[in-house]
């Protein structure tokens, strides 16, 4: 997983529970990193699910409510980083529905090691999208996230319903209908 | 602040440190990587560099050595190249192409073409055997061909247009000169057909004053004249009867090689009409062996093929039992007639002789030597062949090829 998704998932860590909350949820993986994270750095995902897990312990707040902040959150990052692949769309939909085979594309030029996830379009029309999500990282809040904020970015609002296939959320499907 | 405060910005701050020398070392690795890279991409600029220079010069070996003309245009018009040939083709010295528009070079009556051709390269993309005059620098017309197409940016923007130029003046020279003949040979032929007719007439004319002449003089002097005179008589008559007809053939011969008339012809029907006209001896037998085919052409001189290639072989049957053949096979994109017959036969050495003018094997009297080389006239006209096989004493099969239309 790339460094960025690290480094920007404890700055979030820092700025909503204080940087007592990073070296707490540190210390308590396993980390081979040892917590070191650069941003143009590559990391096992395993890191990840160990602070999240224990961000959780430490919070109460569910793995999928903080993969969902993080989604958003992640979002503000590709919006200053990645301005220009998102000018190239003028609509939610048609961004969503490009994600596999433009948006990751480019992502994956740019990182060739980068983990993605693989979507799937089912259904499409004007105002509405049906895809089907699929990963290893089971990471579909994150997407969720990511799309909310993908129809606030076009200043619209979508009702988003997520129907999981496999019970482990590794395909998830996702019914969304713009409002 | 507390000791286990100072603790955790003590392992942030290294945490820190750390990831500041990773990010470093893999920039470092980053940067060494990209500039590898872009020794390798000024390498191979180069050797494109290299290709693309190759390919210009030998592309401007082609420009300058074509024979033809060259000449590269705007889409205004305006010439922006034009290559050695098309330099001492136009006249214009090297500099003064630039001010050179190609309208300013087209001839006054070959505008409207000019420009319907010019709008052909806007919506097709070429124009192709474009002829027409143009003026060159020293005010000559010159005839020209031009094979023309639109240049295309890579996006298919049209950026200009070339042309092949060709001059063309002495063909077009010839093809007038020609033409010219044509219609003097046609002018020419026509007054001869009409003058063979007046002659045909004036010369028919006293020979039938003599013969009525002749007949007043069999009536009048009925039973007066003795019997050499009277076989005289008849001699002169039948004399009369065969200038006539060589006067008639003559006439045939001369309009043997215009076609009057194109229809369908049956010709089962012309070879039952010829058989019910030309007189048959009894002892002579006419066989069609084939169904014969319906051509299109002129009726009366297939007939008279046929009627000449009969009449002979009737004319020249020596056996007791005269036998006619015609017959007819498909050979491609012609047919190939026979005529058939059991008579005299044709020695090999008069082959060809015989279907020149006047040229009779025989001096029998029925024969003028005209038929055969009407027929060769009129199988010419169908752009067929005519030819024989003879074996002396034992017969003649003359064949001749129609073209199917
Ligand atoms: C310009 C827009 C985008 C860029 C530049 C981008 C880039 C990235 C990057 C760098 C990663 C991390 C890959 C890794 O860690 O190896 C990632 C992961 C991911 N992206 Fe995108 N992304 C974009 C838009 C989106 C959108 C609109 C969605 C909507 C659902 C999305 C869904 C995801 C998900 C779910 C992951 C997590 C990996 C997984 O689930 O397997 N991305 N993306």
């Amino acid at each position: 997983m790339k460094g960025i998704v690290f480094t920007e998932f404890l700055d979030l860590v820092e700025d909503k529970f204080g940087l007592e909350m990073v070296d707490k949820i540190i210390s308590q993986s396993k980390l081979e990193s040892e917590g070191v994270y650069t941003s143009i750095g590559t990391y096992k995902f395993s890191e990840m699910l160990q602070l999240l897990q224990n961000l959780n312990d430490n919070t109460g707040i569910s793995i999928n409510d903080l993969l969902l902040t993080y989604g958003e959150h992640f979002f503000s990052v590709i919006e200053s980083s990645y301005s220009g692949l998102l000018a190239t769309y003028k609509d939610p939909i048609e961004m969503l529905s490009s994600i596999e085979n433009h948006i990751h594309v480019e992502v994956r030029k740019i990182y060739p090691d980068a983990e993605l996830p693989v979507f799937i379009v089912e259904e499409k029309t004007k105002d509405s999208l049906v895809m089907i999500y699929k990963s290893s990282r089971a990471m579909y809040y994150f997407g969720l996230g990511l799309m909310n904020k993908t129809f606030q970015h076009f200043g619209s609002t979508a009702e988003i319903v997520l129907e999981k296939i496999k019970e482990d959320g590794t395909e998830v499907k996702f019914i969304i209908n713009k409002s | 602040m507390s000791e286990e405060k100072i603790r955790i910005l003590e392992r942030s701050l290294k945490r820190e440190k750390a990831a500041r020398k990773a990010a470093e070392k893999i920039l470092e690795d980053k940067s060494r990587e990209l500039y590898f890279l872009s020794e390798e991409l000024k390498k191979s600029n180069f050797k494109l560099e290299n290709l693309l220079s190759e390919k210009s010069s030998e592309l401007k070996g082609v420009f300058e050595n074509i024979l033809d003309a060259y000449v590269v245009i705007d889409l205004d018009g305006n010439v922006l190249k034009f290559n050695e040939a098309a330099i001492t083709f136009f006249g214009y010295p090297q500099d003064a192409k630039n001010q050179l528009n190609v309208l300013d070079i087209i001839h006054k009556e070959d505008m409207d073409y000019a420009l319907s051709s010019f709008a052909d390269l806007q919506t097709k993309g070429f124009f192709k055997n474009y002829r027409a005059r143009v003026y060159t620098n020293s005010g000559e017309i010159k005839w020209v061909h031009i094979n023309a197409s639109t240049i295309y940016d890579k996006n298919q923007v049209p950026i200009a247009a070339q042309g092949i130029v060709r001059d063309i003046t002495q063909i077009k020279l010839l093809e007038e000169q020609k033409e010219e003949i044509f219609q003097r040979l046609k002018e020419k032929n026509n007054d001869l057909y009409e003058y063979a007719h007046v002659v045909s007439h004036d010369l028919k004319s006293p020979l039938r004053s003599i013969d009525a002449l002749i007949s007043w003089i069999k009536m009048e002097n009925e039973g007066k004249l003795d019997e050499s005179t009277v076989q005289n008589i008849d001699l002169i008559e039948s004399t009369l009867e065969n200038m006539d007809k060589l006067i008639s053939n003559i006439l045939d011969y001369s309009s043997a090689d215009t076609k009057i008339e194109e229809v369908e012809i049956d010709l089962n029907r012309v070879l039952n009409h010829i058989e019910k006209t030309v007189l048959i001896p009894d002892h002579i037998k006419i066989i069609v062996l084939s169904k014969l085919p319906v051509i299109k052409g002129d009726g009366t001189k297939f007939q008279q093929v046929f009627q000449n290639l009969i009449s002979n072989a009737i004319k020249f049957n020596d056996k007791e039992q005269g036998i006619i053949e015609v017959d007819c096979i498909e050979k491609g994109s012609f047919y190939q007639f026979s005529v058939k017959d059991n008579g005299v036969g044709i020695e090999q050495e008069y082959h060809d002789k015989i279907f020149e003018v006047f040229q009779s094997l025989t001096k029998r009297e029925d024969s003028t030597g005209i038929g055969l080389s009407i027929v060769k006239k009129i199988i010419d006209l169908y752009e067929g062949t005519i030819w024989l096989e003879s074996t002396p004493k034992i017969g003649t099969t003359f064949y001749f090829t129609i073209k199917k239309q």
